[in-house]
């Protein structure tokens, strides 16, 4: 204690007891002040977090303690390690709510997007392991939440245009996503900085370009990527990650300026057998006549016991072409999520099923049975569309090298079976005349040539629509509920309808 | 002078209580096992390592702080050691001030501890060595979190037994740390709600303030103003704690003893 004694006068403590409460009052009006002044930034850094009330309704007291305490990461975490017990003892359906949770506690667990969303998109599936396509539009719902809470995080921007592309086959989706990711805002505690995204996303952006038929813009799109790995290179000449794409890149430019001299031109490229015609015109052999080739599409479609489809026919095209099916309520159209409180609920009364069916020396046939997955396939709108298609932008590049980029060397003898789909946003590159394209043919040269109709970003001038529109074989069947459940049904031209 | 001379002895006498040392072990273990947990999140597991260590250094500062501090006061009292105390020339203000700052002070010295290990552990795992900055910040906040704690309990051991305590400091933490239901309350449409909210979310310390480890743990978010909001964060802290300690003062000032 102290040496000397210290002596506190009357005077010293009545004017503390008086100084006392008032610093209190005027603290105390103060604290409410600055509770406001942080309020704004709290809210940013919560951002995307749901309440406790909302988020834990659904959280067992275990994991609720958690983040009461503010440890909603660390529950996040926690929830997340159970998603994996669930996801290794193949129970899918538990995962859903834990997903849910997690990233309403922790709207930043960018792999809990992205991995949920695959596991809505890819992982329910019936018994022969058919994707359930009700949950897309919930999937991509759960991405565009991540986007919107994680802005400058390019990989859910990623995730969502990989889905698009592989799942959906919406390419002009996934074009706009990929755009974005590589939008994204440059971090210094990112691995790509000084950009916002990794090289890679420039590659997928050039894919998606040639699966719309748009060359020109896959072009460019190569020519960038390879500019900015050989920025890359400037600045680490050993980064051999980067000198590896860059050959890619290399190799993919140079592939699809290729293609696009032995699918349209003339000139060709093989000098040892030249030829004076575009292969998309080519000659059937024993045959000079000019023109798209003839798939002689026959379809047999049989309902051959109760749920019980058989997909069969000829096609003739070369092996690894695949047919597409969808089997879907007539009125089927993807669920509106996007104000729904509860995504991850899907119409249970929807019927839908997507598959391909892959055609060996001109023929193909598979038995779709839709009897073992009441849960998927309810049947219970009155109609059902049964749509059989082949569509060349999603063909293999083999056969692409005779029917094109949109299918201009391609066609059938049942002009009904052909189908132009003219949706502005499928538009390709006019690449040759006189095959239903619109508007100016590209000139092979100029990489920054825009068409389908799209203006220019920020361009005032006026701008004249065109392209090339995919040319599908498509046959659409229509056919009542009430015979897919008793069976024994062959679907012929009377039930065929057009395809839209 | 005095209140620091009793805040020293607070410090030696708190430093031999064996609770402490146990929540600080586990602490100091938890946040070692944090690369084993790696594997949780393969993409990343810098994130599980950090938000693991920050989770431990405020689950075991939460439970030291209260621990340390619900009996600085009443044992005094329960020992009768007070009155030799307060037969000096020693004020009660005093006497409450240096309980006090010798309780933040274990606390402080608890946290610091942890942090370095945690800041060793980080600095041993991450590629390069690189121990990101915006984990002073979440070790920063954690600190000043729990002086608000401390001067919660403090003000409440002024008046209530050590079990109450404990329930009521615990209490007020959890509601502390719904700031973000008080503060969507606070727009409520239902009147009571709003006023209920309001009252909670301005009046009672919120302790939601502090909590910045789910958007510091990812490298990616950014946060404008981050700065200034740390620095209003702990004028917070500095500030709530005076009218606790005031209020404490008040109170015991009156108390008999």
């Amino acid at each position: 204690m102290a040496a000397t004694t210290k002596i506190y006068t009357q005077d010293s403590i009545r004017r503390r007891k008086m100084l006392l409460p008032l610093m209190l009052v005027l603290l105390l009006i103060v604290v409410p002040f600055l509770q406001k002044t942080i309020d704004p930034t709290a809210e940013e850094y919560h951002k995307g977090e749901k309440s406790l009330v909302t988020a834990g309704m659904g959280l067992n007291n275990e994991f609720l303690l958690l983040p009461m305490l503010g440890f909603r990461e660390a529950a996040a975490g926690l929830l997340w390690v159970r998603c994996d017990e669930f996801f290794h003892s193949g129970d899918y359906d538990a995962i859903l709510p834990l997903v849910r949770l997690i990233t309403w506690l922790d709207p930043h667990a960018d792999n809990v997007y992205v991995t949920g969303a695959w596991h809505l998109s890819y992982n329910f599936t019936d018994s022969s392991e058919r994707s359930d396509r009700r949950y897309i539009p919930p999937a991509m719902r759960l991405l565009d939440e991540g986007i919107q809470n994680n802005m400058n995080i390019p990989d859910i921007k990623f995730e969502k245009g990989w889905q698009l592309y592989d799942k959906v086959k919406d390419f002009n989706g996934a074009e706009d996503a990929f755009k974005l990711a590589l939008a994204t805002k440059p971090s210094k505690n990112s691995d790509d900085y000084p950009y916002g995204a990794p090289l890679r996303i420039w590659h997928t952006l050039a894919h998606a370009y040639e699966k719309q038929g748009r060359i020109p813009e896959a072009l460019a799109t190569w020519q960038k990527a390879m500019q900015r790995a050989h920025e890359m290179l400037g600045r680490n000449p050993k980064d051999y990650s980067t000198k590896q794409l860059l050959a890619a890149e290399k190799h993919n430019y140079e592939l699809t300026l290729q293609r696009y001299q032995d699918r349209y031109q003339t000139s060709g490229h093989d000098h040892t057998n030249p030829t004076p015609y575009p292969a998309v015109l080519m000659p059937a052999a024993g045959s000079k006549t000019l023109g798209p080739w003839d798939g002689s599409f026959e379809p047999h479609v049989e309902i051959t016991r109760p749920k019980v489809f058989k997909v069969s026919g000829r096609f003739a095209v070369a092996d690894g072409a695949r047919v597409d099916v969808r089997i879907e309520d007539e009125d089927y159209k993807p669920i509106d999520v996007s104000n729904a409180r509860d995504a991850f609920n899907i119409p249970l009364d929807q019927t839908i099923l997507v598959d391909t069916v892959s055609v060996r020396k001109t023929r193909f046939e598979r038995e779709m049975d839709m009897s073992r997955d009441a849960k998927m396939y309810s049947f219970s709108k009155p109609y059902l569309k049964v749509i059989l298609s082949y569509n060349p932008r999603t063909t293999s590049p083999h056969l692409q090298d005779r029917f094109g980029w949109s299918g201009e060397g391609l066609t059938d003898r049942n002009p009904n079976y052909v189908y132009y789909d003219k949706r502005p946003e499928l538009l390709g590159t006019k690449l040759i005349e006189g095959q239903q394209g619109d508007g100016p043919k590209w000139d092979g040269k100029d990489e920054t040539w825009r068409q389908g109709g799209r203006r220019p970003e920020g361009s005032t001038e006026e701008w004249k629509p065109g392209g090339q529109p995919p040319r599908l074989i498509k046959v659409t069947y229509r056919v009542k509920a009430e015979d897919v459940l008793n069976g024994g049904k062959v679907l012929t031209d009377k039930d065929i309808v057009p395809n839209d | 002078m005095v209140a620091l001379a009793i805040a020293n002895q607070t410090v030696r006498e708190a430093l031999r209580r064996r609770v402490m040392w146990i929540f600080l072990i586990i602490g100091v273990f938890l946040i070692a096992l944090g690369p084993v947990f790696g594997f949780l999140n393969p993409r990343d597991s810098q994130v599980v390592l950090k938000s693991l260590g920050l989770a431990a250094i405020l689950l075991a500062g939460l439970f030291i702080t209260i621990v340390t501090c619900i009996y600085l006061i009443p044992i005094e009292i329960e020992r009768r050691t007070i009155y030799t105390v307060l037969s000096k020339p020693v004020q009660r203000y005093e006497f409450v001030l240096g309980k006090f700052l010798g309780g933040f002070a274990t606390v402080f010295v608890n946290i610091a501890a942890m942090g370095v290990v945690f800041l060793a552990m980080l600095w041993l795992q991450t590629p390069g060595h690189h121990v990101p900055p915006d984990m002073f910040k979440g070790i920063m906040l954690t600190f000043f979190q729990m002086l608000l704690l401390a001067a919660l309990t403090i003000f409440f051991s002024t008046f209530a037994t050590p079990v109450v305590n404990f329930f009521l400091s615990f209490g007020i933490f959890l509601v502390g740390n719904l700031s973000s239901v008080t503060d969507s309350l606070t727009t409520s449409r239902n009147a009571i709600a709003r006023g209920v909210g309001t009252l909670v979310h301005y009046l009672l310390p919120n302790f939601g303030n502090f909590n910045i480890q789910n958007s510091i743990i990812h490298p990616q978010i950014e946060i404008a103003n981050a700065n200034a909001f740390m620095m209003q964060s702990i004028a917070y802290a500095l500030i709530y704690s005076a009218v606790l300690l005031i209020l404490a003062i008040l109170i015991f000032d009156r108390r008999e003893v």
